[in-house]
């Protein structure tokens, strides 16, 4: 039987964003601006330190709707605005409901908040096939 | 932050990008939550679907084959979004931007060995509460033609 979805149904995925992570993911991804990388940089811009690329935290919102629907490959649309910033030993928790279900495709709100309950992202979305 | 409305539907691109696998894995594990090391890019977490990383198990499951991790994405169709905002005509102060908002749509699966074509263009440019606002709107179609991610990029200028 395949799983069904109804709106009201939830998922959780967490992450924790490790001391290197900002480093692992600019190598993985090509974005090194100083901020995410060197600490200096980010205090020097009034960042109190280095801080996660804000697509890794959209690729975690990726990966918590991708392991509801149990196929990145049906992964349909994520959307977020980014509105604090992670830090290196921040533990980002990701909770999804979803909103409706038709035509063959989920739509789900995503909260995503530290480990301090603030909110590192706003407005997040996402959507995925499910037929 | 003077931001002038005439270059609104400025374009950038066409740029192309070929996936490869080992990238396309590494990427996965990165985000995923690995450890890379020299030669490696670490042991997948078990959170992460194996179809990404896992070429035999990714043969026998539903894309009979090896795909991107969706948000891969990122890495080629950025591109007209960073030429923008390090576009001279717009003299953006790049140490007063943030990456403020993004929204990508997956139109279609990636694998290894797809050849990626993105364009991009100035969408919007407004200013609110003192703050600058650039929106670039991009698309990447395949080898194929198929349109395959639509991404919307918006960056915000403090002050």
């Amino acid at each position: 039987m395949p799983r069904t979805y109804q709106p009201g149904d939830t998922f959780t995925h967490v992450r924790e964003c490790d001391r290197y992570r900002p480093i692992y993911y600019a190598g993985a991804s090509g974005d090194y601006n100083p901020i995410h990388i060197d600490p200096e940089a980010g205090s020097a811009a009034g960042l109190q330190g280095n801080i996660l690329q804000g697509l890794c935290t959209l690729g975690w919102v990726v990966e918590a709707i991708a392991g509801f629907v149990e196929d990145p490959g049906r992964v349909r649309r994520v959307k977020a605005r980014f509105s604090r910033p992670v830090r290196p030993e921040d533990t980002i928790t990701f909770q999804g409901r979803v909103t409706a279900v038709q035509d063959g495709r989920l739509t789900a709100e995503v909260s995503a908040t530290n480990q301090r309950g603030e909110d590192v992202l706003k407005g997040a979305i996402v959507e995925a096939f499910i037929g | 932050m003077a931001l002038d409305k005439q270059f609104i539907g400025r374009e950038y691109g066409p740029y192309h990008y070929t996936l490869g696998e080992e990238k396309m894995r590494e990427f996965t594990l990165a985000v995923g939550g690995a450890k890379p090391g020299a030669g490696t890019p670490g042991e997948p977490p078990a959170h992460v679907s194996p179809l990404l990383y896992d070429a035999q198990v990714a043969k026998a499951g539903p894309h009979g084959g090896l795909i991107a991790f969706p948000s891969f994405a990122v890495v080629f169709a950025i591109r007209p979004f960073s030429a923008a905002i390090v576009d001279p005509a717009l003299n953006i102060n790049m140490q007063m931007l943030v990456h403020g908002e993004q929204d990508l749509e997956f139109l279609d699966v990636m694998r290894p060995g797809d050849v990626m074509t993105t364009t991009g263009r100035i969408a919007d440019l407004y200013e609110r509460a003192r703050m600058g606002f650039v929106i670039v709107t991009s698309e990447s179609r395949n080898q194929h033609g198929t349109l395959v991610v639509k991404g919307t990029w918006t960056a915000i200028i403090r002050g």
